[in-house]
């Protein structure tokens, strides 16, 4: 059987006044059903553009998939005719975005925007699709859905109003789930609330879940893999285990000393020395050599490509991983 | 710790809930009612709590940004609450500000320069004007700039650079207290390092005092030698950080805490999470007696009727809460 969803050597850039910016530059993975895969990453590293070019919804110009593949269960999508494409969409892999609080339409109820789901995608009438709204709003733990359903956005705090573009998302019963960091405009105790009810649905409907976030804590409890990107590239994939106990790449080191943890104190943090790549210059060879600590004179020249580390899947593109983490 | 140089008491600020076209005022939001702290010198006390709980409210009281509804600010040995202007801007001199995003905080029209030098002209004496030059190259180097960044704009540096900016601009008229807003929240986590660290450089060159808010508990935990936890615009626990962090003895600091992710393997041993039921109540109609009586597992009748003042349970570590964990001693 063909993996659910796999991402191949994707490169996505924008075309602007100022220049080209490359924002994704070779990214690859897979998801398959009942999985978490986690892409890990800093602010402007390609994690939402990447998943924009999955969903098809890179607009263009400026934006141009200028190589690469992206194929679920097999069919590939890059190439699809857009009314094909959209079938895919929502029904096959559904989306959570990033800015989601701000995504739902104010002049109209939370309730009747779900139905409109199924009204829209699967020509339910509107007494079918009010039900299966205020049955989804229950499955997303809204308390007092039939009343709920006639409420406003404004209406939902943040933690609810998440939870209501969850279950748009699942609304059509997806096999992948892409969550771009579903919880990071959320306080801890309701992040903790969305966390659990995303890993309860995937229990429930056992879909693929790619989630993408910039938050350390979260990869940790959620994902089974992890991606870690910078400059638009994966610098290191592995499990949580290998990659939080025994990082092969410097970038994946340093981001695990950078964070101040509740159990080690008063130890003075490690950061990353430098700034973010400019992605309108990124740096020739490894994107991430000017401000690695293991960089030799070959870093400049040719840029490192995902190699395995040992037989158990992990790979890291790191000219001197060896020498700098060991067998 | 030394003598307190900060000590805020009961302080209130409301806000009025206006309707119509009369903007008649038909409630109050009581983002912040009747907090207590101090901040010794030399100290740097950590404000926590969820979005709306009163963290900047409580900052830009103490500041002056807001003028107080009750209470007290007393700052060097001076009240504020309902000091003349002048006695408040010369208390400001000593008091400066951080803000959370570093893109919004610093005007995009000026350079580097005039944004630094811009405090020696509201208060004249300061620096001589023929010094201001080579003062604000003296600051940029202390906050890890290059000096001969002085006369770029704000857009020509990253988010990190541009915090040690608004750094550089709190330490231009030499305070005694910083009191940062979430200071470091809108920076990658690389770069949020840098910049706590450069934090704590400067407080072990200059003695510097902080009032340290933010969210990440993890950060707080980190920089702070005593925090307090807010929720829903009062204090519910305070004191040294091991205390608060290590023996929570507030509900509402077990669950938060617990709810924090934990960035390390799964061969990691976690705690049990506690998982809050609903949202936080509207500040403009908390629930009487406790106010997170809605929400604790813990709550019983008395819970409902009567609030529970903040008081000590052991030397230093306040709460305020009717059933209290019992606390457990910490090693050292
Ligand atoms: N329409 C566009 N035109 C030009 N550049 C773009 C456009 N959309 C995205 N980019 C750039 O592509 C890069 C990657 O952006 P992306 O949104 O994928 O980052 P991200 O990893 O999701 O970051 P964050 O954590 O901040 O959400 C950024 O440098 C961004 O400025
Ligand atoms: N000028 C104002 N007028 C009316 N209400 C206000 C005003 N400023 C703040 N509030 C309200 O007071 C409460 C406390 O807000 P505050 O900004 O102090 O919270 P915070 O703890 O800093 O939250 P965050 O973590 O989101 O920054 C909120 O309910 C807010 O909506
Ligand atoms: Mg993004
Ligand atoms: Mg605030």
């Amino acid at each position: 059987m063909d993996p659910l969803l796999v991402v191949d050597d994707l490169h996505v850039e924008f075309r602007t006044d100022d220049g080209v910016v490359r924002a994704v530059n070779g990214l690859s993975y897979m998801v398959d059903r009942r999985e978490t895969v986690a892409i890990l990453g800093e602010s402007g590293s390609g994690k939402s553009v990447s998943a924009q070019a999955i969903m098809g919804l890179i607009a263009s110009p400026p934006g141009f998939i200028t190589k690469g593949s992206v194929r679920f269960e097999g069919r590939e999508l890059l190439t699809m005719a857009e009314d094909e494409r959209r079938k895919v969409r929502g029904a096959d892999i559904a989306m959570v975005f990033q800015d989601a609080l701000s995504a739902l339409n104010p002049v109209f109820s939370v309730g009747w925007q779900i139905s409109e789901m199924f009204r829209k995608h699967r020509g339910a009438s509107k007494k079918e699709a009010k039900k299966s709204a205020v049955e989804l709003m229950e499955l997303v733990e809204i308390p007092d859905a039939t009343n709920r359903y006639r409420s406003f956005p404004h209406e939902f705090s943040g933690g609810m109003r998440q939870r209501v573009m969850i279950a748009m998302a699942l609304a059509l019963d997806p096999d992948v789930l892409i969550a771009d960091e579903p919880t990071t405009a959320l306080d801890v105790t309701v992040q903790a609330q969305v966390m659990q009810l995303l890993e309860n649905v995937q229990a429930e409907f056992g879909m693929g879940l790619v989630l993408i976030t910039h938050d350390l804590g979260v990869v940790a409890e959620q994902a089974d893999r992890v991606v870690v990107m910078y400059a638009g590239r994966a610098m290191e994939k592995g499990t949580i285990d290998e990659i939080f106990d025994q990082p092969h790449h410097p970038y994946t080191e340093g981001l695990m000393n950078s964070i101040p943890r509740l159990d080690d104190l008063n130890e003075r943090l490690n950061p990353i020395r430098g700034n973010p790549p400019d992605l309108l210059r990124i740096p020739s060879g490894c994107a991430f050599r000017p401000r690695c600590p293991y960089q030799q004179p070959d870093c400049a020249e040719v840029e490192p490509t995902l190699e395995f580390v040992g037989d158990s899947g992990r790979s890291t593109a790191c000219h001197h991983w060896r020498d700098a983490f060991g067998e | 710790m030394s003598e307190p140089i900060l000590e805020v008491a009961n302080l209130v600020k409301h806000f009025p809930v206006t309707k119509g076209v009369l903007r008649r005022t038909v409630g109050q939001v009581q983002a912040v009612d009747g907090v207590s702290f101090d901040v010794a010198r030399g100290e740097t006390v950590g404000l926590v709590g969820e979005s709306g709980c009163g963290k900047s409210t409580t900052a830009r009281t103490v500041l002056g940004l807001e003028k107080a509804t009750s209470g007290s600010v007393r700052f060097l040995g001076r009240e504020l609450v309902g000091a003349d202007m002048s006695d408040v801007r010369a208390a400001r001199r000593d008091m400066q500000v951080v803000f959370q995003d570093p893109y919004a905080s610093l005007n995009p029209r000026m350079t580097v320069n005039n944004i630094i030098a811009e405090a020696w002209h509201i208060h004249p004496g300061v620096v001589d004007e023929s010094k201001h030059r080579t003062k604000v190259q003296e600051l940029l180097e202390v906050v890890g700039l290059n000096p001969n960044y002085v006369n770029r704009y704000p857009h020509q540096f990253s988010g990190g650079q541009r915090q040690r900016i608004g750094i550089a601009r709190a330490l231009a008229l030499e305070p005694t207290l910083i009191i940062a807003d979430e200071p470091v929240s809108a920076l990658d986590v690389s770069v949020q390092a840098q910049v706590v660290n450069l934090l704590e450089d400067l407080q072990n060159e200059l003695g510097l005092s902080y009032l340290f808010i933010a969210h990440d508990l993890s950060v707080v935990r980190h920089i702070s030698d005593r925090v307090a936890v807010m929720y829903l615009g009062k204090i519910v626990e305070f004191g040294a950080g091991a205390d608060v962090y290590e023996s929570p003895a507030h509900p509402y600091t077990k669950a938060l805490l617990s709810a924090v992710p934990v960035p390390a393997s799964r061969k990691h041993v976690r705690g049990e999470r506690i998982m809050l039921k609903g949202d936080v109540p509207s500040p403009s109609n908390p629930p009487g007696g406790c106010r997170f009586h809605t929400r604790c597992w813990k709550v019983a009748d008395i819970c409902r009727t009567d609030e529970p003042p903040l008081e000590e349970i052991t030397p230093g570590h306040q709460v305020a809460c009717h059933y209290p964990e019992t606390p457990v001693e910490i090693g050292v």
